[in-house]
C-alpha cells in the first residue's frame, strides 16, 4: 500500500523539479507551443495531448461489468490517437479504481485533478461515489463530463455547472417503461425491486407517474447485503406478478436466484444499467451444474435499450466498435459495457472537436451547450443538452430479452424528458457512424 | 402467512450458515484462547481453492473435499508459521496479528483469483420445495446445509466432552505451564486446534458460497454475525453457537422482510449489545468457574 504513494511522492517531486527547470530555462525564448497546430490553452492540454480521467469501481461490488466500461473508453481514444489525434493532439485516458466507494472516489479525484492535472473528467461512474465529488470538481472548476450514472444529480446547470450527464436518467427509462406496463399490461399487479438510493427512487417517481395504482409493493435492498430473500419473499406474498427491477447487475443475478428457490415466477422487467444478458448470464452459468443455462434464465426478461449492443453485430455502430475493439482492445471480447465506454469517448471526441482547435475548459462547457442538442451519434435519441439543460441522451426503446442473448423490440424509439413532459415516438433515423469512425464536428465559430 | 413461513426458513438456512462460522470460532477459542479475526478470510481462500480446482473439472466433491483439506493444512501452517512467535504472549498481540491476516488474505485472494464476484456451484438443487400448492424457501441445498451443521456440532461436543484428545486441547489451551508438567504436548494441540478450527471454517465458507456469488469479501458479512452468534452463544459451547447463529438468522430475516434491509446490520448490533448487557457470558454460558 505504501510504496506506490511514496513513489508517487517522488515522481510528482521529480516532475516538479523538471517542470521549475524547463520554465527557467524558457524563459527568455519563445514558447514553443506556438509552433504548429495547437497550443497549451488550458490545464491538462499541451500541443501533444489532452489528458482526461475517469474513477471506476474496478474491484468490488460493482466491478463485473463496470469494470469493463473504461477497457472500452480507452480502445476508443487509441484508435483516434492512431488516426493523428483530435486537432493534432493525443488523448491521454487515466482512470482510477474507487471500488464504488465514495470515500476512495474523493481521494482518487483529488489524485487526478491535483497531481495527473486532467483537463475534464470523462465517464466518473457511480451515483454515491461520483456525489461525493460533484461539489469538488465544480468548485475547482473541472469539466465534469458524461458522468456513468442516471441519476437526476447531474442535471443542475445552475450549481453544478460543469457536470453533465450522459445516458439516459432513470426517470426518463421508469416513464417509459411505466407508460409500455401501464399500456400492454393494465391488469398486471406491479412489484418494484429497488436499489435503496437515488437509482432506485428515480426509477420509482417515473415508474408511479404511470402506474402508481397498479403498484401493490416496493422493496428496497440496501447495496451489498447479498441476500434478498425477504425482499423477494415479500414481493411474493403482495401477489405482484410483474416487477420492474431497478438495480445493478450482480443483484440481477442474485434476484433471479431467489426467485428460483422460491418458484417465483412473474414477469420480470429490469432497467438498462442491470440487465446485460451476458454478463448476468455468466454469473449464473455454474448453478446447480447445467441445471439451468444462462440463456435459458433470462429468456423473456424485459428491458431497455438505447445503443446498438453486441447483440445485433450487423448494426454499423457496433461494426465499428467491433473494429476499434480488434485494433485496440486489450483481453476480453467486445461488450456492451465497453460499447459503453467507446459511446461515451466518441461523445467526448465530439465535444473537444466543438471546443475549437484551441480548447479550454470553459470552451467545452458552453460547445456542450450550444451544438451538444444537435450531435449525433452511437445513441438512438439526441441528448437533452442545452444552456438550461445538462441532461444527456433523451430516452429508451422497450425491449425482451430472446433465448440467444439477443433482443427483440416491443416498442419503438420513446423520447421524453422529466416530470410531466409527455412520452412521444422519436421518428428520425439513426445515422450510421462516419466512414473512419471518427466524429467531425465543427466548432461554432 | 406464506410470507412468514419464507421468512422463517430462510432465516433459519441462513442461520445455519452463521452457526457454522460460530462454530468454528468456538473451536479456536476452546483450543486456543484466542479469537481468530482472519477465520473468514482463510475460509475464502480455501472456498477458492475449491472453485479453481471446480472449473478445471474437477467433480464439486473433489473440489469441497480440496477446500477442507486446504484448510486443515492452511490451519497447521498459519499456527506454526504466523501464531507461534506472538503464542504466550499479550492475548492483544496474537489478536492484532490474525487481523492483518485477514487484510493479508483477501489482498492475496484478489491478486490470485481476481476481484470480481463469481458463482459459485451448488450440488443439490436450488429450486424451493413444494409444499401442497406452497412451494416454500427451503431447498435440497439447505437441508445439506442444516445437516452439515448439525454433525458438526455433535462431532465437536462429543471432542471436548469425551475424548482424551479434547480435554488435552482444553488443558493447554487454558494454562500452558500446567498442561505442560502434565505432559501434554502444548504446541501439537495448538496446531491441532487451529488445523480444526480452519476445516470447520472451510466448510462454513464452502456452505456459504454454494449457490451464490462469491468474491474475496464475500465472507465479511458471515464474519460480522458469526462473530455476533458465537458470543450470543457464550463462546464456549458448540450447541450455543448453533443456536446463537439460528436465533440470528431468524432475527435478521424477520427484521429485513419487515422492517426493511437497511436495517439489518443495526439490529446485530442491537442485539449484540442488548445480549452483553442482560447476560454479558452470552444467553448459554452456565459456570463462572472453569473446570479442567
Amino acid at each position: 500500500m505504501r510504496r506506490p504513494g511514496q513513489r508517487g511522492l517522488a515522481v510528482g517531486a521529480l516532475a516538479t523539479i523538471v517542470t521549475l527547470l524547463i520554465t527557467s530555462c524558457g524563459a527568455g525564448g519563445r514558447p514553443e507551443e506556438d509552433q504548429g497546430g495547437g497550443s497549451a490553452s488550458d490545464v491538462g492540454v499541451t500541443a501533444e495531448s489532452v489528458k482526461v480521467g475517469a474513477h471506476f469501481p474496478l474491484t468490488g461490488v460493482a466491478a463485473p461489468g463496470y469494470s469493463e466500461i473504461p477497457t472500452g473508453a480507452k480502445a476508443y481514444f487509441d484508435f483516434v490517437n492512431a488516426a493523428g489525434g483530435v486537432n493534432g493532439r493525443r488523448i491521454d485516458y487515466v482512470y482510477r479504481d474507487d471500488a464504488y466507494n465514495p470515500t476512495n472516489t474523493s481521494q482518487v479525484v483529488n489524485e487526478l485533478v491535483l497531481q495527473d492535472e486532467i483537463f475534464a473528467m470523462v465517464g466518473g461512474l457511480g451515483t454515491p461515489t461520483h456525489s461525493a465529488v460533484l461539489d469538488f470538481l465544480n468548485s475547482s472548476e473541472v469539466p465534469d463530463l458524461f458522468v456513468s450514472s442516471g441519476s437526476l444529480l447531474w442535471d443542475q446547470p445552475e450549481t453544478n455547472p460543469q457536470t453533465f450527464g450522459w445516458q439516459p436518467d432513470y426517470e426518463v427509462e421508469g416513464k417509459i417503461i411505466g407508460q409500455y406496463v401501464q399500456q400492454n399490461f393494465p391488469d398486471a399487479k406491479v412489484g418494484l425491486f429497488l436499489q435503496d438510493d437515488d437509482f432506485g427512487e428515480d426509477g420509482e417517481k417515473g415508474a408511479r407517474a404511470y402506474i402508481d395504482d397498479q403498484i401493490v409493493a416496493a422493496e428496497r435492498y440496501a447495496p451489498g447485503n447479498t441476500d434478498v430473500g425477504p425482499q423477494v419473499a415479500a414481493l411474493q406474498a403482495a401477489g405482484a406478478d410483474l416487477v420492474i427491477g431497478f438495480n445493478v447487475p450482480s443483484y440481477t443475478a442474485l434476484s433471479q436466484l431467489t426467485a428460483m428457490r422460491l418458484n417465483y415466477d412473474p414477469q420480470w422487467i429490469y432497467s438498462n444499467v442491470g440487465s446485460d444478458p451476458a454478463l448476468v448470464g455468466s454469473l449464473l452459468s455454474r448453478f446447480s451444474e447445467g441445471q439451468v443455462t444462462d440463456a435459458a434464465l433470462l429468456q423473456g426478461v424485459m428491458t431497455t435499450e438505447y445503443l446498438p449492443g453486441v447483440d445485433a453485430p450487423d448494426n454499423a455502430w457496433t461494426k465499428l466498435w467491433q473494429r476499434v475493439w480488434d485494433a485496440h482492445g486489450g483481453q476480453g471480447q467486445l461488450s456492451n459495457y465497453r460499447i459503453y465506454g467507446m459511446a461515451q469517448a466518441y461523445t467526448f471526441v465530439q465535444a473537444l472537436q466543438a471546443a475549437g482547435p484551441d480548447p479550454t475548459r470553459e470552451g467545452i462547457v458552453t460547445a456542450l451547450e450550444e451544438m451538444g442538442g444537435e450531435l449525433r451519434g452511437p445513441a438512438f435519441v439526441p441528448y437533452r443538452y442545452s444552456a438550461d439543460s445538462h441532461a444527456g441522451l433523451s430516452g429508451v426503446k422497450v425491449v425482451r430479452i430472446a433465448g440467444t442473448g439477443g433482443t427483440e423490440d416491443l416498442s419503438p424509439v420513446l423520447v421524453t424528458g422529466n416530470g410531466d413532459t409527455e412520452i412521444t415516438e422519436h421518428t428520425e433515423e439513426h445515422a450510421a457512424p462516419p466512414e473512419n469512425g471518427i466524429p467531425n464536428v465543427q466548432p461554432q465559430n | 402467512m406464506q410470507q412468514f413461513v419464507n421468512f422463517t426458513l430462510g432465516g433459519l438456512s441462513q442461520g445455519a450458515i452463521y452457526a457454522a462460522f460460530a462454530l468454528a470460532l468456538v473451536l479456536i477459542w476452546r483450543a486456543t484462547r484466542i479469537i481468530n479475526f482472519a477465520q473468514g478470510a482463510m475460509a475464502m481462500f480455501t472456498t477458492y481453492l475449491a472453485l479453481t480446482l471446480i472449473e478445471s473439472g474437477l467433480s464439486y466433491w473433489a473440489g469441497f473435499a480440496a477446500a477442507l483439506a486446504g484448510g486443515l493444512v492452511l490451519g497447521a501452517l498459519v499456527e506454526r508459521v504466523v501464531m507461534r512467535p506472538v503464542e504466550g504472549g499479550p492475548e492483544l498481540n496474537a489478536v492484532i496479528v490474525t487481523l492483518g491476516l485477514f487484510v493479508a488474505f483477501q489482498a492475496l485472494a484478489a491478486i490470485l483469483f481476481g476481484a470480481t464476484f463469481q458463482s459459485f456451484p451448488a450440488p443439490f438443487g436450488l429450486r424451493g420445495f413444494t409444499v401442497g400448492e406452497m412451494t416454500i424457501a427451503f431447498t435440497p441445498f439447505s437441508v445439506f446445509v442444516i445437516a452439515s451443521v448439525v454433525v458438526v456440532m455433535l462431532a465437536l461436543t462429543a471432542l471436548f466432552r469425551f475424548t482424551d484428545l479434547g480435554l488435552r486441547m482444553r488443558a493447554s489451551a487454558f494454562s500452558q505451564e500446567v498442561s505442560r508438567l502434565l505432559g501434554v504436548r502444548v504446541g501439537r494441540m495448538l496446531t491441532l486446534g487451529w488445523a480444526l478450527a480452519a476445516v470447520v471454517g472451510s466448510l462454513a465458507g464452502l456452505l456459504i458460497a454454494g449457490g451464490n456469488l462469491v468474491h474475496p469479501a464475500y465472507m465479511d458479512a458471515v464474519i460480522v454475525y458469526g462473530f455476533v452468534a458465537a458470543v450470543l452463544g457464550g463462546l464456549e459451547s458448540p450447541g450455543g453457537a448453533v443456536a446463537g447463529g439460528l436465533i440470528i438468522g431468524l432475527a435478521l430475516s424477520y427484521v429485513s422482510g419487515y422492517l426493511g434491509s437497511e436495517l439489518v446490520t443495526l439490529a446485530a448490533l442491537a442485539i449484540l449489545v442488548a445480549v452483553l448487557l442482560v447476560r454479558p457470558r452470552g444467553l448459554f454460558s452456565r459456570v463462572a468457574a472453569r473446570r479442567v
